[in-house]
C-alpha cells in the first residue's frame, strides 16, 4: 500500500460519516446519499495531488460533497422536466412504471411522509447559494466559519444567506398551507 | 369582532403548521454507516487504482472526451484531404466562375432577348 492509498483510508474513516450525512441533507434519500459519498471520495482520490493547501483537507472534501448534491439534484429537476414533457406528448416511459423504493429503512421513512415531501419541494425552490448555506447550517458539526470556507465566502454573508433562506422558507410554506 | 377572531385563529393554525414542518429538519438522525459502504467504497477505490497503475503503465491515462475530439479532427482532416485531392482537375478555380457565368448567359438558350430582332425591320400596323 502506497502512502496516498494509506493518506485515502485514513480520510475516509475520519470523513466518511459527515460526507454522507451531508449529501443526506441534500437528496433526502439514503441510498443515494451513499451512492454520492463514494463518488466524492472517488474524486479525492483522483485529485488528492491537485489539492493545494488554500483550504483545510476537511473544507475541501465538503465543497466536493456539496458540488456533488447539488449536481444531483440539478439532474433530477432536469430528469423531471423530461418526463413530464414526454407524458405531454404522449411516449410512455419505462422507468416510470418501475416501482418505487420501499421505506423499510427508517432514515427512508423520515423523508416519506407528506409533510416532509412539502418541505422538500418548499427547499428546491430555494436559490442553490441559499439553499446550501441554511442546510449546512442545520447540520451538527459545521460553525458559520466552515461554511463560509466550503461556499468560498464571508462569514456575513452565510448569516445573510441562512436569514433569506429561513424567511423565503418560511412565506413558501406559509403560502402553501394558506392555499390547502 | 367574531370574524376577526376567526381570522388569527386561522392564521395561528398556519404558523403551527408552518413551525411543525420546519422543525422536520431539526430531527433528522444522523445516517449510522453500514459496513456496506465502506465495502463497497473500498472496491471502487480498488479498479481505480488497477485503472490508474494501468494508465501510468502505458504511460498515459484513458481520457474519452479527448480522444473522441481527436477522432473527430482526425475524420474532418481526411475528408478535407479527399476533397482536395478529388476536386484537383473538375473543381473550377475562384478567377473562372465570372467567365462561367457570363459564358452561361450568353448561351442561346439564356438569350431570350434576340427573338425582339426579327420584329426590327417591320412595320407596326395601326389597326382603325
Amino acid at each position: 500500500m502506497t502512502s496516498r492509498e494509506k493518506l485515502f483510508r485514513s480520510l475516509v474513516d475520519d470523513h466518511q460519516e459527515m460526507v454522507v450525512n451531508t449529501c443526506y441533507r441534500f437528496v433526502f434519500n439514503r441510498e443515494d446519499a451513499e451512492d454520492l459519498a463514494q463518488d466524492v471520495f472517488v474524486e479525492v482520490f483522483r485529485s488528492l495531488d491537485q489539492f493545494r493547501e488554500e483550504a483545510k483537507l476537511s473544507t475541501w472534501i465538503y465543497r466536493i460533497a456539496v458540488t456533488k448534491s447539488l449536481d444531483h439534484l440539478r439532474n433530477l429537476n432536469r430528469k423531471k422536466r423530461f418526463s413530464s414533457l414526454k407524458r405531454i406528448i404522449g411516449i410512455r416511459d419505462p422507468s416510470e412504471e418501475i416501482a418505487a423504493p420501499s421505506h423499510d429503512n427508517p432514515s427512508n421513512a423520515f423523508f416519506s411522509n407528506e409533510r416532509a415531501k412539502i418541505l422538500q419541494d418548499a427547499l428546491n425552490t430555494l436559490p442553490e447559494s441559499q439553499k446550501t448555506a441554511f442546510l449546512l447550517s442545520k447540520q451538527e458539526g459545521f460553525n458559520n466559519q466552515e461554511i463560509a470556507d466550503i461556499l468560498k465566502t464571508s462569514v456575513s454573508a452565510v448569516e445573510s444567506l441562512v436569514h433569506r433562506a429561513k424567511k423565503n422558507l418560511h412565506n413558501r410554506l406559509y403560502a402553501y398551507y394558506a392555499e390547502h | 369582532m367574531k370574524q376577526e377572531k376567526r381570522m388569527r385563529q386561522h392564521n395561528e393554525n398556519i404558523e403551527t403548521e408552518v413551525s411543525k414542518t420546519l422543525k422536520l429538519l431539526d430531527e433528522v438522525a444522523s445516517i449510522q454507516l453500514t459496513h456496506k459502504f465502506r465495502t463497497s467504497l473500498m472496491s471502487r477505490l480498488e479498479r481505480e487504482i488497477v485503472q490508474e497503475k494501468a494508465g501510468r503503465h502505458f504511460g498515459f491515462r484513458v481520457d474519452y472526451r479527448l480522444a473522441f475530439m481527436m477522432l473527430l479532427f482526425v475524420i474532418n482532416l481526411g475528408s478535407t484531404m479527399l476533397s482536395v485531392q478529388q476536386g484537383d482537375g473538375s473543381m473550377a478555380t475562384i478567377s473562372a466562375v465570372p467567365y462561367n457565368q457570363t459564358d452561361d448567359y450568353s448561351n442561346q438558350e439564356f438569350a431570350y432577348y434576340d427573338q425582339t430582332a426579327s420584329y426590327e425591320n417591320q412595320t407596326p400596323v395601326i389597326v382603325q
